[in-house]
């Protein structure tokens, strides 16, 4: 028993790397333009998808699809953040609809590129067993693990140490202060939405790895990474990965103990009790009422 | 009540020349059908958005709790099928008190944890097989009754039901919106705390406008069910009873009340004999390009814009 | 008909208001005076319900105002403005005192919604967006309009002189001074100008650093060296 939890946890725990990849960037993009992009999801999963060709058609380890997504997938989230920019009133109201409507040209349109159809890797490498102790996991999901790790790394220095990521910081915290200061607003808006596109790149790769995909995929993801920003708390990146994390490890505790129908339910059943008794999040700046 | 001639006209057409010109075609008869069931749900989805001033993703919920809530009832409990109904509605409105705590949420939190809500219920029907026949779903749900000789199950007597039933909700609308409640819920949105000052309970409004709202989905579910007589989870709590009427409703014009009714009954019909035969699987993707140029074009709907067109043109000549 | 009984408000770290303590008769007017961030909105934000305070009691007319919530405070007699206008959005002028009545009083009496807005002067912008077409005064005299469609016992003024000039100001002065007269109000008010202050109040409460520093007739209170203090001292005035 206790190994079969521990077998959970370990997995639990290496989904969540994806995860968090996938929730940052929705983070990332809530953090300096204050909107959720409802179509995050979908561009992971087209990410998932260009692995999936690139595998099919010419028969290499979908890993190096990653390039290949990474321009896809970024040039899509610069569309989308085009469209965006479009909206006048009612931004946030407005841009929740839009990115809604987008979700869906995107999920109907890998639906009529690429059918309906279940789809995931057969490189037998990636599939292969990696037995740690009495834990197991599948090459994918620990590589995948350790990229996360790394493009986290990655994104945590870039945000602290460089000018740009520093920039997207100041605009978020304050975006009119930033302006005085002279950096330009929309270019960090930019910046910011072309770092989420990379990070959904690397997570629709890593989906693709270890897990199936299909069209309406994409709308659960979206609402996944939503849950953990949830769980995390406004303004803060550890606490994605923490959500994360506890995410991956819920859905997967579930699947142990219960069973796999039960998965969704779990996240959305911790998403509602932390919304109700932690409103704040994990670790979310304790905001005044009123 | 203003432009009494026209409501007259078109009360006249609804109930008088649609049935005795179209009854006949069962074809076209369902296909006014379902888009009037898209456009109470719409209605009551843009009644939400601009008297509570909530925009919800997770509209499927209450369709897909009322839907069950009636088909239980009329099918385990022989309850009769007009009071199944109204009792989905009811069940809807109390799927709705779950939710009071995401109220206090703003945007886009609340319009995913409604979706995190349908999500649930949807998981609750296909597990809880014993009541809810699981994913199989209820078959031979019951049929609405024949009355006076008159067989309401018919196609032009489900047409008259749901037509009906929408027009009390026109009427609810905008009973709400010229009350001291409708203004006091405009100026809500904007300006919640100016409005406390002066002694509205304004968490009381909102929750009251998302009861309507529920009450009001609820009880299309139910007339849907009973319409199609059978229902299983994937159906009842799908992401189109979620999509269509927000398309339906921002074409429409969602800042109007007759909009979203419009904006249904236009947008289902075409995407019934036009997109579905363009792009048999995947032609919701139009539906999504539609709703992406109506939000950048003209945010308040294609009626307003053609409104001021038409306003533009005279004002020239 | 108002009393603080050491009343305070803590936002974290910070004591916004420290164990105030005074108190309002029913025909008094009392001017609350202090440096800025003294703690004298958040003291109106406690009374009026916007803000929970820490400690503390605020009795109105002998009932318990902690227990009521925002919303009732208005019915019991509470009205207050905003020291940056908000008036309801979307709605027009008479519509923003048509919702305050309703709402404040429980009833409808069109006759009270003209009087209001004669005195207050609005009466030429009554059918306007409130929002959108008032200018400053209007927008201040709208304030002070809405509170007054709740039937107020208490009304509590924030700043509502500030940012108008000196015309504007005469006026709003000249309409302060009846209201305490015409509409039978005790008066709370916030404001940073002593002359003002002095030609309006009866008394005088000074707020420093969220502590009640001194309470009486305005000639005295300014005469009060820690209070001159607090002004000078503290850098703004």
């Amino acid at each position: 028993m206790l190994e079969l939890i521990a077998q959970a946890l370990y997995s639990g725990v290496l989904q969540g790397g994806s995860y968090a990849l996938i929730a940052l960037g929705l983070a990332l993009v809530f953090g300096t333009m204050s909107v959720i992009n409802l179509a995050h999801g979908e561009l992971v999963l087209l990410a998932a998808y260009i692995a999936y060709t690139v595998e099919s058609r010419l028969g290499v380890n979908p890993v190096f699809a990653i390039p290949l997504a990474l321009l896809v997938v970024c040039l899509s989230a610069m569309l989308v953040y085009a469209l965006i920019s479009l909206i006048r009133n009612d931004r946030e109201i407005n841009t929740l609809i839009l990115t809604y409507g987008i979700g869906i040209i995107l999920t109907n349109g890998v639906l009529l590129i690429w059918s309906a159809d279940i789809h995931t890797t057969s490189s037998v490498w990636l599939q292969d067993a990696v037995v740690v102790g009495p834990l197991y996991s599948m090459h994918s999901e620990l590589l995948f693990f350790v990229v996360s790790v790394v493009l986290m790394g990655g994104l945590w220095w870039w945000l602290s140490r460089s000018w740009y990521g520093r920039a997207v910081r100041a605009v978020s915290s304050n975006r009119d202060a930033a302006k005085l200061m002279g950096i330009n607003p929309r270019l960090t808006e930019i910046i910011s939405f072309a770092v989420a596109g990379l990070l959904a790149a690397f997570a629709g790769v890593a989906l693709y790895s270890y897990g199936v995909i299909q069209p309406s995929y994409g709308h659960v993801l979206t609402v996944k990474a939503f849950i953990i920003t949830v769980l995390a708390g406004i303004g803060s990146i550890p606490g994605v990965l923490v959500g994360a994390l506890l995410l991956g490890v819920t859905e997967s505790l579930t699947v142990t103990l219960a069973s796999s129908a039960l998965q969704e339910l779990a996240g959305m059943t911790l998403f509602l009790l932390v919304l109700f008794v932690m409103p704040n999040g994990l670790f979310g700046a304790a905001r005044r009422r009123g | 009540m203003k432009a009494n001639r026209t409501t007259l006209v078109g009360l006249l057409v609804a109930y008088g020349v649609i049935p005795l010109t179209l009854g006949h075609n069962n074809y076209v008869m369902s296909l006014i059908i379902a888009s009037l069931v898209i456009g109470g749900i719409a209605l009551a989805w843009a009644l939400l958005g601009n008297m509570g001033g909530m925009v919800s993703f997770g509209h499927s919920a209450f369709f897909g709790v009322g839907a069950y809530v009636s088909a239980i009832l009329t099918l385990k409990a022989g309850v009769p099928v007009a009071v199944a109904m109204l009792l989905g509605g009811v069940g809807a409105f109390g799927a709705s008190l779950v939710m009071l705590p995401v109220l206090r949420l703003r945007g886009p939190y609340f319009a995913l944890a409604i979706l995190a809500y349908a999500h649930i219920f949807k998981i609750v029907a296909t597990e809880w097989e014993s009541v809810t026949g699981g994913a199989g779903g209820l078959s031979s749900v019951p049929r609405f009754p024949v009355l006076f000789g008159f067989d309401l199950g018919s196609k032009v007597g489900s047409y008259l039901m749901i037509l009906s039933v929408v027009l009390i909700f026109v009427v609810a609308y905008k009973w709400i919106r010229s009350s001291y409640y409708g203004l006091a819920l405009r100026a809500m949105h904007d300006s919640e705390d100016a409005t406390r000052v002066v002694g509205v309970h304004s968490t009381l409004l909102k929750a009251l406008m998302l009861f309507v709202s529920a009450f009001m989905t609820g009880v299309v579910g139910a007339f849907n069910v009973h319409y199609i007589n059978f229902l299983e989870p994937d159906y009842a709590f799908n992401g189109l009873w979620v999509a269509l009427p927000i398309v339906a409703a921002i074409f429409g014009g969602y800042r109007t009340i007759l909009g979203p009714l419009i904006g249904a009954v236009t947008v289902y019909l075409v995407d019934q004999l036009i997109f579905k035969n363009l792009i048999p699987s995947g032609h919701q993707l139009i539906l999504g390009a539609l709703l992406v140029a109506m939000i950048i074009l003209s945010p308040g709907g294609l009626l307003p814009l053609l409104r001021k067109r038409s306003r533009n043109n005279h004002a020239a000549s | 008909m108002l009393r603080l009984d050491n009343l305070s408000v803590r936002f974290g770290g910070l004591m916004a208001v420290n164990t105030v303590s005074f108190s309002i008769g029913a025909a008094e007017v009392v001017g609350l005076v202090g440096p800025n961030g003294a703690g004298k909105t958040t003291l109106f934000n406690a009374i009026s319900g916007l803000v929970r305070p820490t400690s503390g009691q605020i009795l109105f007319d002998g009932a318990d105002v902690l227990r009521a919530p925002l919303h009732q405070r208005a019915r019991m007699g509470i009205g207050r403005t905003f020291q940056i206008p908000q008036p309801m959005h979307e709605l027009t002028v008479r519509e923003n005192l048509l919702v305050a009545q309703r709402f404040g009083t429980g009833a409808v009496d069109p006759r009270k919604i003209d009087e209001i807005l004669a005195f207050t002067n609005l009466t030429s912008r009554a059918e306007k967006n409130a929002a959108k077409e008032l200018a400053l005064t209007e927008l201040k005299a709208l304030e002070v309009a809405k509170a007054l469609a709740t039937e107020p016992k208490l009304l509590m003024l924030d700043e509502v002189l500030a940012g108008l000039e000196t015309h504007g100001k005469r006026r709003f002065m000249a309409m302060l001074r009846d209201l305490h007269t015409r509409y039978q109000v005790g008066i709370l008010i916030i404001e940073h100008d002593i002359e003002t202050i002095t030609q309006l109040c009866h008394r005088v409460v000074v707020l420093n650093f969220g502590e009640r520093i001194a309470d009486g007739a305005p000639d005295a209170v300014f005469r009060d060296p820690e209070v001159i203090k607090s002004y000078t001292g503290a850098g703004h005035a």
